[in-house]
């Protein structure tokens, strides 16, 4: 068998077993309508009302996001760089110094402009 | 340790880092830049960036000297070092460097015409903070050298990977850059949109063009793709459609039509160094890749492409011209008469020959210095609003401030292309090189719209020169020696090109010839 | 590898079935298990009634969650609010197909390995697989329509791009030592020295991601129960909160298993048994370093406060990921300058101390540096100082930031206060300045 084939084996089980599980919810519980249970839960006080589509949120998980996806493509290029490491030699070691002191630079601007500073 | 066994031995690629040393000085310097960004104190930044920009890019300028001559494939094929890469490098380069000095000006405008905090929304009280506590930002300088470093890349690619590359580096920076505005906020950050918007779209045809050429010829490679097409027999879907698409990303860059429509809106909203700075430099860059797509990737194709370019050179002349005439604001007329010079430089294109080749460069220098200074005189005339761009205003200019009003005039003779200015010697290699081709008709509707586009040129002058000033019109603002220079450089080189053009010429003559 | 991809299709779904039921088990033993650790931390007993130990515990609430009922709330996203249990729990699942148990053995008379499949690119996998899981966490909130479990959502997916950084980070040493992104060549290549022993600082950053990736105390921040009553799943019941509880749990098991081939040798003997290393024994040592390291997520959950969320994001972006970076660039050094020209084995491991040494000391220094200007800037500029009343609308009210608590000035003006302490202490927005108070005080001794 393909070795990629068992992981769809095991992601159909799982898959199975979470969706009988998520059905099975409404069933094997009880149904007592309650219009407060029903609503959001905040602590006892009136639910604050949510803006359509989970409104705006502060700029800095923005920032986070960015600065993960620079961070994952460095690491990208960082695993085949890794695995072929021997090959490569001097050459290899090199350039990816390089690489990594280009994204490092940019990782200390972000950091002395506070970007990676919470309140 | 099996893996590596089964891997196989990785060859390790040579790298010619001389070959490649002005692209390499301008990206190392934006990373030190970045670093100045970080470490130095807020006050020192402004004057150590424009010191080591500067010296960057003269550094850079020296090594592409040195490089002269060179003609070969570098980095496992992915740069074509060679006449037209060089030629362009140092126009770039050149132009880069006054660009450079109109973006560092701060006498016009306290703090300079960027923003001290872009992220601060138009209006807001983060905003006012900023304004008030003095705080400026000069990020736009490293910015400014990746974008230059992606405009040099660019018309260097050897194969359409590195192009693509090549092209989102230089366009990031721009999208950014464009939005940086001190003045007019809103209007900057709908530019940067627009730019990025449409930027990013004409990269989707760019890409799929590559993908279809990628599929035909099995090769990112340029001198690949034209064995392949000279070859190959049938697929030729493929080849066509990949053609067009990447064709079409191409002229978005340079701004022709129907793919200019940002461009009047982007020039009028960037901050008007970025503005000159857009307009030329990205042109020369975005020409450079044209051409060399076409010439090296597409030289078997040429009765394919050649009617439909005829088309595109004639509606960018027309519509550039005609959209021209009716601008009222300074900075809009500039942008479609920047429409217009790409359809003068597309007739060339049109040629694929090695004087079409040589007449693309030529033009690209004449055009380049002209706009580059016309746009630093625009950063000259302010109210109390900042630059007031509006022709009315600049009613009675001549009578205030003849110097700058005359070297503006210079600058649109030079548009216009009349003799002694290096606008009539660039006409003059274009139209040459297409009528050598046979592309007469292009020629001819190319002289009759740079007539309609001598009008609207002319009248500017007459609007400066002859009517009365307004009593509470803008005033012509002393700058310092940045911006000066910026303009004498301008003006010289307008003049200097069109009564000597032969060295220049010569040059870009010698400088035509693409390595494969 | 030649063994993978060949077994016959009952193996492959008998080892499917296998790795399905491990990990459910897991969970209820795990739960079982923190409960108990903890009660032992907290000096009571855990739970002892339902079963032999209070073994069956976690079944008992598990079928007492199914006997709840299934409330969706009407400010919810239906489909989202269906979708998101299942996102989160279905590749927490997969994530296991690639951890090797043990080597090879005979099933029935087929040979096969212990572990489901392999791939050429196992770690990559666990990786892609295991983000897909942040969406159910990130959905689950969104999704609820309500205020804490949106603000769960966000602190959560923060936190696990955060960390998932430094645990990407802290993989590339290990894949220049084994040369293989391989699960089973991972720890083919650890049969000399452990990559923990061998790059401790690698192995030291991974658990501290681990943690973070995971959400678990002390970095339990995006179900925080006492802020966020209790983050992404507050609006979840009966058998979709189970499913939220069972993927964490999964993950734990997860990263542990993850951690064990990575970094402790996956399924080979430690030293007393070294002998030990074939076939069916494979999979106790597995277990062993997999509960080990199980019990070291409960002995911090029983440990550690919750850090703030502040703290937590500078750890994972101001010390993991520099850490990490400095240290690839020293391992792929030292491995170069070795294979150029050899260097003894104790002139690595000097370096590598003295490396780590100086790493901890800088950290310590750019720490103490940050704080020092952190002091100066409170000092120095911005923070405004407002005037502060203590009773604002009436009511007693705390200090704001930027606002001190007034000091009774004749009290400090009497003591015989050395003049540093009145700078310190004077109200500065109040109606005394200091140089008033050291007037006063001259005033006085005259």
């Amino acid at each position: 068998m393909n070795i990629w084939a068992p992981i769809l084996v095991l992601g159909g089980i799982a898959l199975a077993f979470a969706l009988v599980s998520v059905v099975a919810g409404s069933f094997t519980g009880p149904r007592r309508y309650n219009r407060a249970r029903l609503d959001s839960y905040e602590c006892g006080i009136e639910p604050t009302p949510q803006p359509a589509g989970g409104g705006r949120f502060p700029i800095k998980y923005y920032v986070t996001a960015m600065l993960f996806i620079v961070f994952d493509i460095e690491i990208v290029f960082l695993y085949p760089w890794a695995v072929t490491f021997d090959a490569l030699k001097i050459f290899g070691l090199v350039e990816m110094l390089l690489f990594i002191a280009t994204v490092f630079i940019a990782y200390t601007y972000v950091w002395r402009r506070g970007g990676l500073d919470w309140d | 340790m099996t893996t590596l066994a089964a891997v196989g031995v990785i060859p390790t690629p040579s790298i010619q880092y001389a070959a490649i040393a002005p692209m390499l000085i301008i990206f190392g310097v934006g990373l030190v830049g970045v670093l100045v960004e970080a470490f130095v104190p807020r006050g020192l930044r402004h004057v150590t960036q424009v010191v080591i920009t500067l010296a960057g890019i003269v550094a850079a300028f020296v090594s592409v000297v040195v490089l002269a001559g060179t003609h070969r494939v570098v980095v496992e094929g992915a740069v074509a070092i060679d006449g037209p890469t060089l030629f362009l490098w140092g126009l770039i380069l050149a132009l880069a460097f006054l660009a450079v000095l109109t973006i560092a000006e701060r006498a016009l405008d306290p703090g300079g015409a960027f923003t001290g905090s872009a992220a601060a929304l138009p209006g807001s009280a983060a905003e006012r903070e900023v304004s008030a506590a003095g705080i400026t930002a000069t990020e736009v300088f490293p910015l400014t050298l990746f974008a230059v470093g992606g405009m040099m890349l660019f018309p260097a690619a050897n194969d359409l990977l590195t192009m693509f590359v090549g092209l989102e580096v230089l366009s990031l920076p721009l999208y950014l850059m464009c939005g940086l505005a001190r003045r007019r906020r809103l209007l900057s950050q709908e530019a940067a949109m627009k730019y990025f918007v449409l930027g990013a779209y004409s990269s989707g045809f760019f890409l799929f063009g590559i993908a279809l050429l990628y599929g035909y010829a099995g090769s990112f490679r340029l001198a690949a793709i034209a064995s392949a097409a000279s070859s190959q027999l049938g697929n030729d879907g493929l080849l066509l459609g990949g053609m067009a698409l990447l064709t079409v990303g191409l002229l978005f860059k340079i701004g022709a039509v129907p793919f200019h429509s940002w461009v009047p809106d982007v020039y009028q909203g960037a901050p008007t160094p970025v503005t000159g700075f857009m307009a030329t430099a990205t042109k020369a860059a975005g020409f450079g890749a044209l051409i060399r797509v076409l010439y090296v990737a597409l030289p078997g194709m040429t009765w394919d492409w050649r009617p439909i370019m005829w088309g595109v050179a004639i509606l960018t002349m027309v519509v550039g011209s005609v959209l021209a005439v009716t601008q009222n604001d300074v900075k809009r007329m500039l942008a479609y008469s920047s429409v217009a010079h790409a359809g003068f430089i597309l007739t060339a294109v049109i040629a694929a020959t090695r004087l079409g080749t040589a007449s693309v460069l030529f033009y690209l220098a004449t055009y380049g210095f002209a706009t580059i200074g016309a746009f630093a005189i625009v950063t000259l005339v302010r109210d109390s609003a900042g630059e007031a761009t509006h022709l009315s205003q600049w009613a009675g200019l001549g009578r205030r401030s003849p110097v700058v009003a005359g070297s503006f005039a210079l600058f649109l003779l030079a548009f216009a292309g009349i003799p002694l200015t290096s606008g009539f010697t660039g006409k003059f290699a274009v139209f040459t090189a297409a009528l050598d081709a046979g592309a007469a008709p292009v020629v001819i509707v190319g002289v009759l719209s740079s007539a309609v586009a001598a009008f609207f040129y002319i009248r500017v002058i007459v609007v400066m020169f002859f009517s009365a000033p307004a009593p509470d019109g803008p005033t012509v603002v002393i700058p310092s020696a940045f911006t000066s220079v910026a303009v004498a450089i301008g003006v010289a080189v307008t003049v200097v090109l069109g009564v000597v053009p032969a060295p220049i010429l010569d040059l870009a003559n010698r400088a035509s010839l693409f390595v494969r | 590898m030649e063994l993978f991809g060949r077994d016959v299709w009952w193996m492959v779904l008998l080892k499917a079935v296998v790795v399905f039921v491990f990990l459910v088990v897991m969970t209820l033993f795990t739960i079982w298990f923190e409960r108990r650790v903890v009660g032992r931390m907290q000096h009571r007993i855990g739970p002892n009634r339902v079963g032999p130990f209070g073994l069956l515990q976690s079944l008992a609430d598990g079928v007492k969650l199914a006997l709840k009922e299934d409330i969706v709330p009407v400010a919810a996203d239906k489909i989202v609010f269906f979708l998101a249990p299942i996102l989160s729990v279905v590749p927490a699942f997969m994530v296991l197909a690639v951890i090797p148990f043990g080597g090879e053995v005979s099933i029935f008379g087929h040979h096969t390995m212990l572990q489901l499949t392999d791939l050429p690119v196992g770690v990559l996998y666990v990786l892609a697989v295991a983000s897909v899981g942040v969406y159910g966490i990130v959905l689950a909130g969104w999704s609820s329509g309500s205020t804490y479990p949106l603000l769960g959502a966000l602190r959560s997916s923060a936190q696990v791009i955060s960390y998932e950084v430094a645990m990407g980070l802290s993989f590339v040493a290990v894949f220049l030592y084994s040369g293989s992104l391989s699960t089973s060549q991972i720890v083919g290549a650890q049969k000399s020295i452990w990559f923990a022993v061998a790059l401790p600082i690698s192995f030291l950053v991974y658990l501290v991601a681990m943690v973070g990736e995971t959400n678990r105390a002390p970095f339990d921040l995006p179900e925080a129960e006492s802020e966020l009553v209790g983050g992404f799943h507050t609006e979840y019941s009966s058998l979709k909160f189970a499913l939220f509880f069972l993927a964490e749990y999964i993950n734990m098991v997860n990263v542990s298993a993850l951690a064990t081939t990575m970094f402790l040798g996956g399924y080979r003997p430690f030293w007393p048994f070294s002998q030990l290393d074939t076939g069916w024994w494979g999979p106790l040592w597995f277990m062993i370093k997999l509960m080990a390291l199980l019990f070291v997520f409960v002995w911090l959950r029983g440990t550690l406060p919750r850090l703030r969320y502040d703290q937590f994001m500078k750890l994972g972006w101001k010390l993991l990921i520099p850490v990490s970076l400095v240290w690839i660039a020293f391992v792929a050094v030292i491995r170069t300058v070795n294979s150029q020209y050899g260097l003894s084995r104790s002139t690595i491991v000097a370096g590598g101390l003295s490396i780590a040494g100086l790493l901890i000391i800088a950290s310590f220094v750019a720490e103490a540096t940050a704080r020092r200007k952190e002091r100066a800037a409170e000092g120095g500029e911005v923070v405004e100082e407002t005037e502060f009343d203590p009773f604002a609308g009436g009511h007693p009210v705390p200090p704001m930031p930027g606002q001190r608590l007034p000091v009774p000035v004749g009290v400090l003006a009497l003591g015989a206060a050395p003049d540093g302490a009145t700078g310190l202490s004077s109200p500065p927005g109040g109606d005394t300045d200091p140089d008033d108070v050291r007037a006063d005080q001259e005033d006085t001794r005259a």
